[in-house]
């Protein structure tokens, strides 16, 4: 057993130690705010583990170990079910990125302990009412106000910024310069005057994204995270963290053992659905297409543990797996035949088809499109050539919106 | 279970691609498509010079002592060359079935001749349209083998085959010379692959293995096989997704690359994610050979594969327009051989129930 073995097995045994207390049938029932103690409480426990900031250094509060641990736990963790999705931004980039661009290190280590112990929640303001997969053509901007900036505009899709204490987002400091070169880095406190936040419900009825709205919020220039214009650097910085994340080839949805269970129990024309060769087929396909995504995923572990970078095939996951659950969900709600249009408001998308056909979209769309994962595959690693960009080269100010 | 390829794996797919690359030829090539009964010739001199027929044959019975792993790189390099590795493929295939077989002087008398090529071995399974017939129509009695194999790989030339038949009720796989055989010649889309339909006429043969062995060895000798083709499917992918995406940097159309056209560059992009999902599994299942799950990690690459390698076909074709379907060019090599592939050692429809079967336990 290699001592990642090992880790990987104390991690299991400590959570299943703590599922019964946190775990997906401990949830059940409860309303988002008991579910948001549930999770700040199960946090606090998983800090005085030690699997708190796996990856991020000893001086700061963490664990002071590799991606490689941080993986590991990751993946054990997420068959369990526990409350963490309130945390997954916060911990996931803000936390990481104040850790390498926030200049007072003491203000940054207490904001990291309280993150991690669920105290404290950041969340990640970027896109835009008119800048989604464009990021770099975002409006909101912050203009110098004596020692600081003052700092205007909209925000969208901020997920979890109802709970979020701390946010950091990029804003626009100069129209006259091209797009990408006019933006700068902030960290802000959600608390103060002038930060609006408005949930915005979704169509599964789940309303964990937000607008922002920013109305002459001012900030000091210690909040300012990059140089003046250097801002979407710290930015693609922030987005090139989720290489670390851990990948689920379910593309988080149900398993593929979810769906032979359902289909066991029905007929297709009065005989067992799984002898259906449509049925078949579908299982089949879904399970080489989710066999492939594990073993790239093995394979780029195996690639960290030795110290090397893993392979840049590990950027299909999302695009593969996402896609196939939309469709796997469709299908698991067409064998139900009539009673296919049942609804479990309660249903997890982790667990129930039709909850995770209803929020597949979102999984296409969120953290990169579909389209904006294929433009990067093309470009960054088959070298074709970028789409023509008409607003290439000229000042913000001057591109037609 | 997946692994990284270490240095002496990355030196054989290097070393065998690099020899192919020089001794390759696509006019040879295409010349042989309107000919029955011809193959490659230059190829198959060079994977017997090179010891590719030795490389997975235990050291003891004149072979190299590797595995799947190493085939599978060799068969890779055969792919994007669209070589003609129809033997490589199922002397392995016939080499490793007598190796699980109870019959000794067979090993001891077929296993060195096929390790240094100096006898061809194929493999004949099929019974028209099914790949391993719960009972085969091919019956085995008194020594002898009678009834009718389809489409034979390799069959209008190969010295000798192992065969899926049925003793009394029991299935059977028996080995056979081929010399009192006959061998009707079928015209096909993918004439190298000298595909035949075997005639047995009480043709002598010796029993390899029967009953439950037999079926197990059957399946599991169809599995290697696959997953070594899977690898050459790969490879054929791989070579066309290059091609494709080549061709799109150069074409122009309407002042720029096609390839800056996201019609064009995301159907390449999509096609180098079938081509990634079909490498995983190839090395997962290569390196599982023996293990628990190897039937599912079989079928798991050929469904990977063949949606790769076909996709690839098309596309690849499609994005060179009106130059991808010439003759002379040459795509229409790949499409051939993607679609030949997908049939040989079982067709999806086969493997997409054998692979539900075993997660499930629910046959078709």
């Amino acid at each position: 057993m290699t001592d990642y073995d090992s880790y990987r097995a104390e991690a299991r045994s400590w959570l299943q130690s703590v599922a019964g207390e946190f775990g997906r049938d401990a949830r059940r029932g409860l309303t988002e705010e008991q579910d948001l103690a549930l999770g700040r409480h199960y946090l606090a426990k998983r800090y005085e583990a030690g699997y708190g900031g796996i990856h991020l250094p000893v001086e700061f509060g963490g664990q002071g170990l590799s991606h490689v641990e941080k993986v590991i736990f990751e993946t054990e963790e997420m068959g369990f079910g526990m409350p963490i999705g309130y945390f997954s931004i916060s911990l996931g980039m803000p936390v990481p990125i104040i850790v390498r661009f926030v200049e007072d290190r003491a203000w940054v280590k207490e904001r990291v302990v309280k993150a991690l112990r669920g105290e404290e929640i950041w969340c990640q303001l970027f896109s835009e009412p008119a800048a989604g997969s464009d990021l770099a053509g975002l409006r909101a901007r912050a203009e110098p106000d004596g020692d600081g900036w003052k700092i205007n505009g909209q925000k969208l899709w901020t997920s979890w910024a109802q709970y979020a204490d701390y946010g950091i987002t990029v804003l626009r400091t100069d129209a006259t310069v091209p797009k990408h070169k006019g933006l700068t880095y902030f960290w802000i406190d959600m608390h103060a005057q002038g930060v609006e936040v408005r949930p915005i419900k979704l169509a599964d009825g789940g309303h964990d994204v937000n607008e922002v709205f920013l109305d002459d919020v001012h900030l000091t220039d210690s909040q300012r995270m990059s140089p003046v214009g250097g801002g979407f650097g710290v930015a693609m910085a922030t987005l090139m963290i989720e290489r670390y994340a851990a990948t689920d080839s379910n593309g988080f949805g149900p398993g593929l053992d979810n769906l032979v269970e359902l289909a066991r129990g029905l007929e297709v024309n009065g005989r067992p659905a799984l002898q259906d060769g449509r049925v078949r087929s579908a299982i089949a396909r879904n399970h080489a297409m989710r066999a492939g995504l594990d073993s790239i995923t093995t394979r780029a572990m195996l690639s960290m543990q030795a110290g090397q970078e893993p392979g840049p095939e590990g950027a299909l996951n999302k695009l593969f797996s996402v896609r196939s659950r939309q469709k796997l969900s469709e299908l698991a709600i067409d064998l139900q035949g009539a009673r296919g249009v049942t609804y479990d408001v309660e249903g997890l998308h982790t667990d129930d088809w039709t909850a995770s056909w209803l929020a597949a979209p979102t999984g296409r769309i969120a953290g990169g499109a579909d389209e904006m994962l294929l433009n990067t595959i093309a470009e960054k690693i088959l070298n074709l050539p970028q789409d023509h960009r008409p607003d290439k080269g000229i000042s913000f100010s001057q591109i037609v919106a | 279970m997946s692994f990284l390829y270490d240095e002496g794996h990355h030196a054989i797919a290097t070393e065998s691609r690099r020899i192919l690359d020089a001794r390759m030829d696509k006019d040879r090539l295409l010349k042989l498509l309107e000919q029955i009964g011809r193959y490659d010739e230059p190829f198959w001199q060079t994977a017997t010079e090179q010891g590719w027929t030795a490389l997975a044959i235990p050291q003891k019975h004149g072979g190299l002592g590797l595995g799947l792993i190493e085939l599978g790189l060799v068969a890779q390099a055969t792919g994007a060359h669209t070589a003609g590795a129809a033997f490589l493929t199922v002397g392995y295939g016939a080499a490793r079935g007598l190796l699980d077989g109870i019959e000794e002087s067979l090993k001891t008398d077929w296993l060195p001749q096929l390790a240094s090529g100096e006898k061809i071995a194929t493999v004949a399974f099929a019974d028209a349209s099914a790949p391993l017939p719960p009972a085969s129509s091919v019956r085995f009695e008194n020594g002898a083998l009678s009834g009718t194999k389809s489409a034979v790989v390799a069959g209008l030339r190969a010295d000798v085959a192992l065969v899926w038949a049925r003793h009394g009720e029991q299935p059977a796989l028996c080995l056979a010379e081929l010399s009192h055989v006959s061998r009707n010649p079928l015209n096909s889309f993918d004439n190298s692959r000298l595909y035949a339909d075997l005639v047995f006429d009480r043709a002598p043969a010796t029993l390899v293995a029967e009953g439950e062995a037999a079926r197990r060895i059957a399946l599991e000798t169809l599995a290697a096989m696959a997953v070594v083709t899977g690898h050459e499917q790969l490879g054929g992918a791989e070579e066309l997704l290059i091609m494709a995406r080549d061709y799109a940097l150069t074409r122009k159309a309407f002042g720029q690359p096609i390839g800056a056209f996201q019609s064009v560059k995301h159907r390449i992009a999509a096609l180098y994610g079938l081509v990634e999902l079909a490498r995983a599994n190839c090395i997962h299942a290569a390196a599982s050979d023996r293990q628990k799950h190897f039937l599912m990690a079989a079928a798991d690459v050929r469904i990977s594969a063949t949606e790769a390698y076909d996709t690839a076909a098309r596309d690849c074709t499609q994005i060179h327009g009106g130059i991808g379907v010439t003759w002379e060019q040459g795509i229409h090599l790949h499409m051939r051989r993607a679609r030949s592939l997908a049939i040989e050692q079982g067709n999806l429809l086969f493997w997409e129930d054998l692979l539900v079967e075993q997660m499930t336990g629910v046959a078709a």
